[in-house]
């Protein structure tokens, strides 16, 4: 996957790049909003990552005008302001997700690779299948091998947001944030217990476990 | 004392001045009305006497003959006042009047005339005049005619008295125009004086509270006027101003000890670990406890931020209608499968379509806080099974949400002390990271207008959020 990283501070950017290469993806650098702005519009790339406050132009207004021009690359957008309305005002700008600082590198990862997925087909598809296990978003009917698997409305939305990102690691917050819509960090394992559930109900009685944790990071679905 | 320049600057002067201003104006345009319509009145009446008088004189002299014209006007021009009276032969010679001198165009032709002319000085006037003569100068309007003898009359009167009346009204009317200009002078400057001087107390408090001395407010006199208005509103503001000013104390202060022991105990591990590190699997652990370390802080930071917003009050914007029920049912169905994990039930009592105006994510992040306390506070015991209660009830303009357990609680005595402390932010924070939860519930409930109460549930907590609906 290819990479723009829009960040001022070397150091930061530095250790991401490298952190990024090591997970399998070709990342790119730049260090001021108009080298960013000109690297972003001329080539390729699969996300961009943009800081917000950036010299010589703000993170933004890069996005305000790659959007203008019909530039549908995913932007993930990382900031040091945190608050409700700090998001709400980078969203609406037309980054796809929110990322505050600090953060832990596997967040940073998994909503780049989750963000990257968003322009495949999977976004708008109608049912979604992980080895055997069905689940169909019209009539929000789960099976697995054919045998039906009763969900409550939550956990259809966590079974849903897991499947649509199937192969891809979600974590914690990522969860609280799409599935129940806070954007905080639980201060316990509250969200592990939800899983924990659900993956009493879907890999119950099955040879091989569907639902994966991933140490220190989160959650997968995959075969 | 006050500099003119000072008072000049003042509003009240200025308005006064605006006025005087006005007032001349509107004086001068009423005084020279008064002054044209006396003037016209007089002269009207003047010229209606003119003509009354030339006319019964030419009557009598075709009924009488010249003889009792040359008495009548004899008798006219002997009474004084100021009648002009002039009768003169066909040839222009003077035979009888109380003016020499006509000019020759009177005589030679008939018509109205008005000219200067030299007046006799009357006998009983007492006042010599200048350059000794016996004569001054007047004004004449008069109307001269041939009479059927042949003989040439002169009436007319002397205008110079008219004149007189009309600057004697504009005398007195200056008077009294001066007077009022004078008296409003000194009414503008008196009340521009007092006002200057609430106002300048005013400006000296605010420059001693600019100073440093935030305590000092601006005297209220008890007037009730526009300025104990101002001085009541201002230290309102002040209040505000001061209590903000002492959570930013209250934060800084928080931020040196949430921070600074976890950072010192962060610091304190890296050490060690490098001081023993030889061992790879020492040094492993060491830095996953460094990361772990680091995470807390950055929780505790955002906790400390969000207090300091939520207690500094959020733009009006981040408050919007919310559905508080849904909020409530969310956060408990988040924490239900934990709480049943623990051993613990947790049961909800919510009423529907409770909707409030607030903000979601933080009285979604204060109830969660309420339940991760009481899920903390929990001591497992025999023959007694673990309850959290979450309720949620509209009570006419009230709304209140409840989180009780039937937890150990806090003794009678401390209650009232911990939730002083609460609000003060002097909380004791032995356990890292559970210092700041019921602060944070504090601050999002004042950010609502509302607060928080912790009362006895016999056993355990009942922690109420009372909120304005």
């Amino acid at each position: 996957m290819k990479i723009l990283l829009i960040e001022d501070d070397r150091e930061a950017a530095s250790y991401l790049i490298q952190a990024l290469d090591e997970a399998g993806h070709i990342a790119h650098h730049a260090s001021d909003g108009e080298t960013g702005y000109a690297m972003a519009s001329s080539m390729d790339y699969d996300v961009l990552v943009v800081d917000r406050m950036l010299p010589r132009r703000d993170g933004l207004s890069i996005i305000e005008s790659l959007r203008a021009e019909d530039n549908r690359t995913p932007v993930l957008i990382l900031s040091a302001l945190g608050e409700v309305d700090d998001r709400v005002t980078g969203l609406r700008a037309g980054g796809d997700d929110y990322l505050v600082k600090p953060y832990a590198f596997t967040e940073l990862l998994a909503r780049i690779e989750v963000l990257a997925r968003r322009s495949s087909p999977a976004e708008a598809a109608t049912s979604f299948e992980v080895g055997g296990l069905a689940l169909d978003r019209l009539s929000r009917k789960v099976e697995r091998d054919g045998e039906v698997i009763l969900l409550q409305p939550r956990e259809f939305r966590l079974l849903e947001y897991l499947m649509k990102n199937a192969g891809k690691v979600v974590t914690r917050t990522m969860l609280l944030e799409n599935v129940w819509d806070y954007h905080f960090d639980p201060q316990t394992n509250v969200i592990d217990v939800h899983m924990s559930r659900l993956r009493a109900k879907i890999d119950k009685g099955h040879a091989n476990p569907l639902l994966h944790t991933i140490r220190g990071a989160g959650y997968m679905i995959r075969d | 004392m006050f500099r003119l320049a000072q008072l000049w600057r003042t509003t009240t002067v200025r308005l006064t001045a605006l006025f005087m201003l006005i007032f001349v104006i509107f004086a001068v345009v009423l005084l020279g009305l008064i002054t044209w319509q006396t003037s016209v009145q007089l002269q009207r009446q003047q010229t209606d006497a003119i003509d009354r008088e030339s006319m019964q004189i030419k009557q009598m002299d075709s009924d009488s003959g010249f003889r009792a014209t040359i008495i009548a006007v004899q008798r006219l021009a002997s009474q004084p006042g100021p009648g002009i009276y002039y009768l003169a032969d066909p040839a222009g010679q003077l035979l009888i009047g109380n003016v020499t001198d006509l000019p020759p165009e009177v005589l030679a032709e008939p018509g109205t005339y008005s000219f200067n002319y030299a007046k006799p000085r009357p006998f009983d006037d007492p006042e010599p005049d200048d350059a000794g003569t016996a004569q001054r100068q007047g004004y004449a309007v008069v109307r001269s005619q041939k009479l059927a003898s042949g003989l040439i009359l002169v009436v007319g009167r002397d205008v110079v008295e008219r004149r007189g009346f009309t600057a004697i009204v504009l005398q007195w009317f200056a008077v009294g125009a001066g007077g009022i200009l004078l008296f409003s002078l000194v009414a503008g400057v008196l009340t521009a004086v007092r006002v200057l001087r609430r106002i300048d107390t005013i400006s000296s408090t605010s420059n001693k509270i600019m100073s440093g001395n935030l305590s000092e407010r601006v005297p209220v006199t008890g007037r009730n006027d526009e300025f104990d208005a101002l001085a009541t509103n201002l230290n309102l503001m002040l209040d505000r101003i001061e209590q903000l000013m002492q959570g930013m104390k209250e934060v800084t202060d928080n931020v040196a000890h949430d921070l600074k022991t976890p950072l010192t105990r962060l610091r304190n591990k890296a050490e060690s670990a490098l001081r023993d590190g030889q061992n790879e699997a020492t040094r492993k652990q060491a830095l996953e406890t460094t990361i772990e370390e680091s995470d807390k802080l950055i929780k505790t930071f955002n906790a400390l931020l969000m207090i300091a917003r939520a207690e500094a009050g959020t733009p009006s914007g981040a408050l919007s209608e919310i559905d508080l029920s849904a909020v409530v049912l969310d956060v408990a169905e988040l924490y239900g499968p934990l709480a049943e994990d623990q051993g613990l039930a947790l049961e909800t009592d919510i009423d529907e379509g409770v909707r409030i105006n607030g903000n979601r994510e933080l009285l979604g992040q204060a109830l969660v806080n309420l339940i991760e306390n009481a899920l903390k506070y929990y001591e497992p015991s025999e023959g007694k099974a673990g309850l959290i209660k979450v309720s949620l009830k509209r009570a006419g303009a009230r709304v209140r949400i409840e989180v009780t357990d039937n937890g150990p609680g806090i003794p009678a005595e401390d209650r009232g002390r911990v939730v002083e402390r609460f609000v003060r932010l002097e909380k004791s924070r032995t356990e890292p990271g559970s210092g700041l939860g019921l602060s944070l519930v504090a601050a999002v409930a004042q950010l609502h207008k509302g607060e928080l109460r912790l009362e006895d549930n016999a056993p355990g907590v009942r922690a109420v959020v009372d909120l304005p609906g």
